[in-house]
């Protein structure tokens, strides 16, 4: 967007334009964000979990169904550069000999000085498929190709590490569906009602009222009460999305109906109609636009809030269900203090969950500041 | 500088403030040196954006966050430093020997609180007094800037207030505890001018009685006329001249500051070109606004005349004038004459074309010959839309112009007409000035090539060589585009350099009408007499 320079502008006129870049409203909200430390580093973190999410069959090290019958419940496995005698080597790891205390009755896991498994990149391993294309190189493994858990495993001897990483995918892709589609909901119905009022705007508003008073869990536990035994797990989680969508549109549509309103009496609106314009250019060149960045600060503060409640559903077993993995499934494997206490690693998507909300709010919070069109600081 | 007292009160110099923002950083006041002498008053005469309200607000203590003061930078008060002060030395002396009252009268009272406390609580925060007396003293105050009924207006909230009574409000808080220095940055602005002359008078008596100095920041040349001894004019944050008020205005030295006496609308319309056909005219027009009050069983309704019997006749060539206070009811008309609203009874005619029912489809046909340039060129420009696609807009809607390239022709024809360069075409609005971005909104406008544009107040939002600017535009496309204008407006300064007939109007009825010349120089009510003396006298007797 370079300024026209030319012969012209001595040609027709007294006003002159200071010769400089013309910056739109986006490039300036860039601008703004870019200063906002906190905020980019949200970004960055938020930009990190959604690669995790899209590449999940190649960072992580195993599919989240292979399961170690000969590891159940293992402890995570550190990397070492420094061998035996404190000297420095490849990065390797220890397997671990399993030992049975025969009097407290538990296993205990020694690591085997004996035998490092040297670690290596870009390594053969279970088939991961992505955009229709099968692949088997993963991004990292141990050069024999025994398993190593960087995370642990949990009691079925899958890696922990790799159903986190598998786990970011359906965790974020709930969230986004839930939050696409009640940002369209309730955009459209918000636009609609703000822009037209009248009778239907009345009835919308009723609608808008009765969602927000209803009482969220007990719809929740219903939905697992009118689930079939045996549905298909994709069919629950969709069931579980449409639910969530169906409480939270109303919010963003009674938001957005305010902002209309206040569009529709602006002054550029009048003279969109003053030179003839029909509602659908109104609507779609005018008030739309002029929304955008609300939706988006909204939208982004959405994705958090959907995270944890997917979550904490999943925890109870009432969200996604197996053999789909979530960090909610994950915590519901750790519902009881005896797998908690042996196996305190498979709290690792709690930290996951935290660093997520925070990342996503603190960009959220950044977005916000930067498109707020009243500061130039 | 010839006749500085040797102890000034306040002491600039070197003043330079810079704010950090987005774009990169702006230095907004640059090496400014000035001073005060006690009792006397300086007015800071420049455009918006010239720096006048930051100074005012470094000289406070009050820059905003991403502001900041060069290391150079002197403030001298009573001989103090105050760019050394703490912030709490500065909030000992704000309110107390240095006080100020803001432009927006509106906004700058707390709305929960009632007028006695706030003004009690000024007093409280600088003096050790009992309750009675500093109520006692609050009813002195109020007693002071003239408001009727002091010891009933104590126990009233803002709201109760018009615009100007809430201004008196204000000017008792600054007063309050008697400062050395009053800083009154735009204190009229926001008010209707009959309102604003009483403002003035008072502040100059309740100056005089009290001895105090009065900074005076303004960007009306009337105002600095009438009320200083002194002024300093800025520009881009520096200063251009500085001197006797009388002596800059009989003789000034700057090139800049000529411009700016020069500036004012002066002139008058050229006589009219048109055949006398009318292009629009409406016959006992009526609006309604009805007001829903009462309990919910006992709902009434309260119907508010904003228009009443209302005829008017605007011929082919002619521009009509159309002035009153705010309230007047003369925007509202315009708008229903355009049928951006629908009129509760009553005919308008556009063109022999009877549109006082007409739906927004039947009205599209007629909308590219009658145009509207509003009032606020910020809000009257979608901010998401680049200046190409704001004048496109019309022509696409109505087909005008098969090709892109036709349009771009006629989009460029218009900005040439505004006198705007073609570099504008692919920026947003608000890389544009107040000034700029209302000659785009009549390029808007132009661009369809319409044979009447209603003027919504397009000159009020802007300074007042800007103002001349426009005037002097709208001029020109009258006569090269043989144009009907509707011309609103609050400035009977304006409407004489503009319009060839005038009408005038209150609480939504016509109390004058006719030739411009004739009615602003012999009104025959009361209320233009008053509208006349606000515009062309400005100080009236408190």
């Amino acid at each position: 967007m370079k300024p026209i320079s030319g012969n012209a502008d001595q040609a027709t006129g007294t006003q002159d334009l200071p010769e400089r870049e013309s910056l739109g409203y986006w490039a300036l909200v860039w601008r703004r964000l870019r200063r906002n430390a906190y905020g980019m580093v949200g970004m960055i973190i938020c930009a990190f979990v959604v690669l995790l999410a899209v590449f999940a069959g190649f960072i992580a090290p195993y599919s989240p169904e292979n399961s170690d019958p000969d590891a159940i419940y293992t402890p995570p496995q550190v990397i070492r550069v420094l061998d035996e005698n404190g000297s420095l080597t490849a990065p390797h790891v220890l397997p671990f000999t399993e030992e049975f205390d025969k009097q407290t009755y538990e296993l205990i896991f020694a690591p085997d000085r004996s035998r490092p498994l040297k670690i290596r990149f870009f390594v053969e391993g279970d088939p991961w498929t992505l955009a229709g294309l099968t692949f088997d190189t993963h991004l990292i493994g141990t050069e024999s190709g025994e398993h190593v858990h960087f995370l642990g495993t949990d009691s079925l001897g899958r890696d922990v590490l790799s159903r986190l990483i598998h786990g970011t995918r359906t965790t974020l892709m709930m969230g986004v569906l839930v939050m696409l589609a009640s940002c369209v909901i309730g955009t459209s119905i918000g636009i609609a009602s703000g822009y037209f009022g009248g009778m239907f705007d009345l009835v919308v508003q009723r609608l808008v009222e009765f969602v927000k008073s209803f009482p969220d869990l007990p719809l929740y536990l219903a939905l697992v009460a009118v689930m079939p035994r045996r549905a298909e797990p994709i069919a629950v989680f969709l069931m579980f999305a449409v639910i969530l969508v169906l409480l939270r549109w109303a919010d963003l549509s009674r938001e957005i109906r305010g902002k209309v309103i206040s569009i529709r009496a602006t002054e550029y609106v009048d003279a969109a109609i003053a030179v003839g314009a029909g509602d659908r250019r109104i609507i779609f060149r005018h008030i739309l636009p002029n929304t955008s960045s609300h939706v988006i600060v909204w939208a982004t503060y959405q994705l958090p809030e959907v995270i944890l409640l997917e979550s904490f559903l999943s925890f109870l077993g009432l969200g996604v269900q197996a053999p789909m993995v979530s960090w909610g499934t994950m915590l519901n494997q750790v519902r009881d203090f005896q797998s908690l206490n042996a196996a305190p690693w498979m709290l690792a998507p709690v930290a996951m969950i935290i660093l997520s909300v925070l990342a996503f709010n603190a960009f959220g919070d950044g977005l916000r500041d930067a498109m707020d069109p009243y500061s130039n600081d | 500088m010839t006749e500085t007292a040797p102890a000034p009160l306040l002491a600039l110099s070197n003043l330079s403030v810079t704010f950090r923002t987005v774009t990169g950083s702006v230095e907004a006041v640059r090496d400014l040196s000035f001073s005060l002498a006690k009792g006397e008053t300086l007015a800071i005469v420049g455009e918006s954006g010239s720096g006048k309200s930051v100074t005012a607000r470094a000289i406070m203590g009050m820059l905003a966050p991403n502001a900041r003061m060069s290391d150079e930078s002197s403030v001298q008060f009573k001989e103090s430093e105050l760019t050394r002060y703490s912030d709490e030395e500065m909030q000992k002396l704000r309110g107390n020997s240095i006080s100020m009252i803001f432009q927006e009268p509106l906004t700058s009272l707390n709305p929960v609180y009632r007028i006695g406390e706030q003004l009690g609580e000024i007093i409280a925060t600088h003096r050790d007094l009992s309750k009675a007396a500093i109520k006692a003293r609050v009813i002195e105050l109020l007693r002071e800037v003239h408001l009727p009924d002091p010891e009933a207006r104590f126990a009233q909230y803002p709201h109760e207030m018009s615009g100007g009574q809430r201004q008196r409000v204000m000017i008792a808080m600054a007063l309050a505890n008697e400062p050395d220095l009053l800083i009154a940055d735009e204190p009229t602005t926001a008010l209707d001018v009959t309102v604003q002359a009483e403002i003035l008078g008072l502040l100059k008596s309740l100056q005089k009685r009290h001895g105090m100095a009065m900074l005076l920041i303004t960007h009306d040349l009337n105002v600095v006329r009438k009320m200083s001894e002194r002024v300093v004019v800025m520009r881009h944050g520096q200063l251009v001249e500085q001197g006797d008020t009388a002596a800059i205005f009989a003789n000034p030295q700057m090139s800049y500051t000529r411009h700016l006496i020069d500036s004012e609308p002066s002139g008058e319309p050229d006589p009219i070109a048109g055949d006398g056909e009318a292009v629009l005219q409406c016959h006992d027009l009526n609006v309604l606004y009805r007001i829903r009050h009462g309990g919910l069983f006992a709902r009434r309704h309260l119907d508010i005349e904003a228009v009443k019997d209302v005829t008017l006749r605007l011929s082919h060539g002619e521009t009509l004038g159309i002035v009153g206070e705010s309230g007047s009811g003369k925007t509202t008309l315009g708008m229903n004459l355009v049928r951006l609203r629908t009129p509760t009874s009553g005919r308008i005619e556009f063109q022999g074309t009877p549109i006082e029912r007409l739906t927004r489809s039947q009205m599209k046909p007629l909308r590219p010959r009658m145009q509207v340039v509003f009032q606020d060129p910020f809000s009257s420009l979608n901010p998401r839309m680049i200046v190409r696609q704001i004048i496109e807009e019309g022509l696409i809607v109505n087909g005008i112009g098969r090709t892109t390239a036709e349009r771009l022709e006629r989009v460029k024809a218009a900005l040439a007409d505004v006198k705007m360069p073609l570099s504008a075409l692919d920026r947003f609005p608000h890389e544009f000035s107040g000034g700029q971005r209302q000659r785009l909104a009549i390029a808007r406008a132009i661009a369809l090539a319409p044979d009447f544009i209603l003027l919504d107040e397009p000159t009020s939002a802007l300074d007042l060589s800007i103002q001349a600017q426009i005037i002097e535009l709208l001029r020109d496309l009258r006569r090269k585009h043989n144009l009907s204008y509707l011309f609103i407006s609050h400035d009977l300064k304006v409407v004489r350099a503009l319009c060839h007939n005038v009408m005038v109007m209150q609480n939504g009825r016509v109390v004058e009408a006719g030739p411009t010349a004739q009615v602003l120089e012999r009104p025959k009510t009361e209320y233009t007499k008053r509208l006349v003396d606000a515009a062309f006298r400005i100080v009236s007797p408190a």
